[in-house]
């Protein structure tokens, strides 16, 4: 089930070490690159991405796309959410410490 | 308007040490040219990303069988491709996976024949297992990002649990389990490879269940033989839409089956520029789109979605290629492929036999 406030806002998400962000040069526009295949990003995705890079929280994240866009952080929050959401159930991202909301449980 | 492509399958070489009966290679190889040179694939590499190109998955045969393999991926590399080396490992040391990471390599898969030694060279049709082993190892000790590929077939698909555990032994953080697809050797053969519909249930069950104990420690793909898919995949995600293929003496297909489709003829990169095949080749142009379509895909809501599923598929049932998948439910063929389903019920046989029941690939 998806709700706001899944990941914690000291998570610190990171590009899957097999994924690489890249500029597509047809388009303009930032893609993810995988080992099956490509991800062509819109560009609020891009901007998110960009900052998914191993050493930046997401609360961080947030303020910074904020400021970026000039959006109510808390809005933004909960889109942020859902698309990390996607990529982490896509195995696209990975986090520093692995956080999971309460309802995952280690194995 | 001609849509730009996203992915190149290089298909670096037919030639391979392992003999597996599913291989989707062609049976028929086309011997009479030789394979494409170091500085002919530069070119395709330079050219694929020219068009738009992002990602090339270097295959075969056995890609490591190419002496320049090292100059082929730091080629595709700088061209700007994200490079995943699809092997089976032989050939794989520290040494050179060492230099292949150094020249720009993104990704590895290895593939396994199952996690047992035995049932694993007998599968292979030859002692690779060990050597398996240590590529993961080598590829690990490089802290290249490894997915791990096991094709599943009635002769290793009652060791799922065992071939889950066996990759989380070895610490992979990928594995992909995807059912044999039926071209090529394992057309040949599908009578042995095709498992009963109640194995394919319980497999289902099985990476469900592993998938949940393991989440994210092991990622599971899980991909189903189109023969027991509800719906025809989009192959190739379109015809000409978004891949092209190019085989080891320059062939340019839309996909790598596509040899299997009679009187297509392909374009070769040693005669036109990628740009102009892609565009203008006969090969891409005779199954684009929507246009070439029959009933019932013509007046389909899917049409666009599946595009009419395999054309090679549709080729190798039926012998007309224009034809909608026999895998889809409203096609006249489905038919067809229920009987492959039942012939193929009879229970497992003991490995012993398997030599008796399949043709091993071969390399002429």
């Amino acid at each position: 089930m998806m709700h706001c406030n899944l990941f914690p806002p000291n998570a610190i998400p990171k590009i899957a070490p097999y994924a690489r962000l890249q500029q597509d040069r047809v388009t303009g526009k930032m893609a993810l690159v995988y080992p099956e295949g490509v991800l062509l990003l819109n560009d609020t995705g891009a901007a998110i991405l960009k900052l998914c890079n191993g050493h930046t929280d997401l609360a961080t994240i947030c303020s910074q796309l904020s400021k970026q866009y000039s959006l109510s952080a808390d809005n933004l929050v909960a889109d942020v959410q859902t698309y990390l959401h996607r990529l982490y159930q896509r195995n696209l991202i990975t986090f520093e410490d692995e956080p999971r909301s309460s309802d995952q449980n280690r194995p | 308007m001609i849509p730009r492509p996203f992915g190149l399958l290089a298909e670096l070489t037919y030639r391979c040490p392992l003999h597996c009966p599913y291989c989707s290679n062609p049976v028929r190889y086309p011997t009479a040219q030789p394979e494409l040179d170091t500085d002919e694939w530069i070119s395709v590499f330079q050219q694929a990303a020219d068009l738009g190109v992002l990602h090339a998955l270097l295959s075969g045969g056995e890609p490591l069988q190419r002496k320049d393999i090292g100059t082929l991926i730091l080629a595709a590399h700088d061209s700007g491709l994200y490079t995943n080396l699809i092997t089976s490992g032989v050939g794989l040391t520290p040494s050179s996976a060492k230099r292949l990471k150094q020249a720009g390599l993104d990704s590895v898969q290895i593939s396994f024949q199952a996690d047992e030694p035995a049932l694993a060279n007998s599968i292979a049709g030859t002692n690779a297992f060990r050597l398996k082993l240590l590529a993961v190892r080598a590829v690990q000790e490089v802290d290249l990002p490894l997915t791990l590929n096991v094709v599943l077939h009635r002769f290793n698909i009652h060791r799922i649990p065992q071939i889950i555990e066996f990759a989380v032994s070895l610490q992979a953080k990928r594995l992909e389990l995807a059912h044999t697809q039926y071209y090529g050797w394992a057309f040949k053969n599908r009578k042995a490879l095709l498992p009963s519909l109640q194995q394919i249930e319980i497999a289902a069950q099985l990476v469900a269940e592993a998938r949940k104990a393991y989440q994210h420690r092991i990622e599971i793909l899980y991909v189903l033989s189109d023969y027991y898919s509800p719906r025809p995949k989009p192959c190739m995600n379109g015809w000409g839409r978004r891949y092209l293929c190019v085989n080891p003496i320059g062939d340019v297909l839309p996909c790598p089956t596509a040899y299997e489709i009679p009187h297509l003829t392909f374009d070769n990169v040693r005669e036109h520029p990628l740009q102009w095949i892609w565009e203008h080749s006969e090969a891409f142009n005779r199954f684009r789109g929507t246009e070439w379509m029959h009933e019932p895909c013509c007046s389909c809501p899917y049409k666009e979605i599946d595009f009419g599923g395999c054309r090679c598929q549709a080729a190798l049932l039926t012998g007309d290629p224009s034809v909608t998948d026999p895998v889809c439910e409203l096609s006249p063929h489905h038919p067809l492929l229920e009987r492959q389903l039942q012939v193929s019920s009879p229970p497992l046989l003991p490995q012993d036999e398997m030599r008796d029941k399949m043709s091993y690939r071969i390399y002429p």
